[in-house]
């Protein structure tokens, strides 16, 4: 059980790509930064790998004018439940 | 899951990003205040690669963005956190303390306490040593 | 003929390592990759037991035939041959990414193992610890 941070926008699909191959069946996905964009409907096909398991940091879309642009599939958290979610998953691995 | 009550934890801060470069720097500080309010410990925050630059006392940002430096001091004066400088990363980076511009002989340093360069050794001790290591990067 | 513990199956089961650190990044263009190793040889010296994984630009760092560059920039491939002085020599390749770039195996410097998607997940979930660059 891991925890994924991103942090790169969907034009990097290489780093998807990568992110896929490591990500496991129980494992879960958060969008920071400019990996917000990939909470767009518009991107969905780079979060297609990653099963709905998929959040976003609030205060990171909010600054980007995302909120109300949200996919339905992803689920928003805010700075305490970013650390709440490291705390939940043994282990975080950061992709940039 | 976010609601459910859970262990109080012990955490290392990896930080690769530059001071206002990147968002990375911010990232870091705003988790580390967060996992503190939240009742967890931040260890240490070791910095490495362009990360080195968050050390800086000579760093002066306009009055009207947050202070990187001042946040990340105000961390270790209240919550014990260790500031942790890679010394080869610093050292390439113009990144001195009084104590190696001695040894180098320059006249000028720019990294003082709780700002402290030390070795790669000390991030193989944060990994050990803490319940979550967490990387922010550019 | 006996199996021998350097025979392929074995290496194909996920192992725990101390550490696992993925590189995902070329050589010369960015310290990514030297930093990156510069963390993994200090673990081992440290006694941890190092493992590596390259991922997309990440395998351009086993290419055969890199030098230094021209002001002197020092590359990886002198460290990546001090890798077995530090007793690191789980060495792994993401299949897809080798492909992707037109590489082979018999085109890496050192001895890796190819892995695809499914056994990468695997590896990575055995670890303890894992640092990416």
């Amino acid at each position: 059980m891991m925890l994924h941070l991103l942090n790169r926008s969907p034009q990097f699909d290489g780093i998807y790509w990568d992110l896929s191959e490591a990500f496991g069946a129980e494992d879960h996905l958060l969008l920071i930064e400019d990996a917000c964009y990939a909470a767009l409907p518009a991107a969905a096909a780079s979060l297609a790998a990653f099963g709905g398991r998929v959040s976003v940091l609030s205060e990171d879309a909010a600054s980007r004018g995302l909120l109300d642009r949200l996919s339905d599939g992803v689920t928003v958290v805010d700075m305490a439940g970013f650390v709440a979610l490291t705390a939940t998953f043994p282990r975080s691995l950061s992709w940039f | 899951m976010i609601d459910r009550p859970y262990d109080v934890l012990s955490y290392a801060l990896l930080v690769h990003a530059a001071p206002y470069s990147e968002q990375g720097a911010l990232s870091a500080l705003r988790f580390a205040q967060a996992a503190v309010a939240q009742g967890h410990r931040v260890s240490s925050v070791f910095f490495y690669r362009d990360g080195v630059h968050n050390a800086s006392m000579l760093m002066a940002p306009p009055q009207d963005e947050v202070h990187l430096a001042e946040g990340w001091r105000s961390l270790a004066q209240e919550h014990g956190t260790e500031l942790l400088v890679c010394v080869a990363a610093g050292l390439r980076r113009g990144l001195m303390s009084a104590e190696e511009s001695a040894r180098h002989g320059r006249e000028a340093h720019n990294v003082e306490p709780p700002f402290v360069l030390t070795g790669l050794g000390q991030l193989v001790d944060a990994m050990l040593g803490n319940d979550r290591v967490i990387t922010f990067a550019p | 003929m006996t199996d021998d513990e350097t025979a392929p199956a074995a290496d194909t089961q996920p192992i725990s390592l101390d550490l696992l650190v993925i590189l995902r990044h070329p050589p010369h263009g960015s310290s990514w990759l030297r930093e990156g190793v510069d963390v993994a040889l200090v673990a081992a010296a440290f006694g941890q037991a190092v493992g590596l994984l390259f991922q997309g630009d990440g395998v351009f760092a086993l290419v055969e035939g890199q030098g230094a560059g021209p002001l002197g920039q020092k590359g990886t491939h002198a460290q990546l041959a001090m890798l077995e002085m530090y007793d690191i020599e789980r060495l792994w390749v993401s299949a897809s990414a080798l492909r992707a770039r037109g590489l082979t195996l018999a085109d890496l410097a050192l001895p890796a193992l190819a892995l695809e998607a499914d056994e990468i997940d695997h590896l990575v979930h055995a670890q303890p610890r894992t640092l990416l660059f």
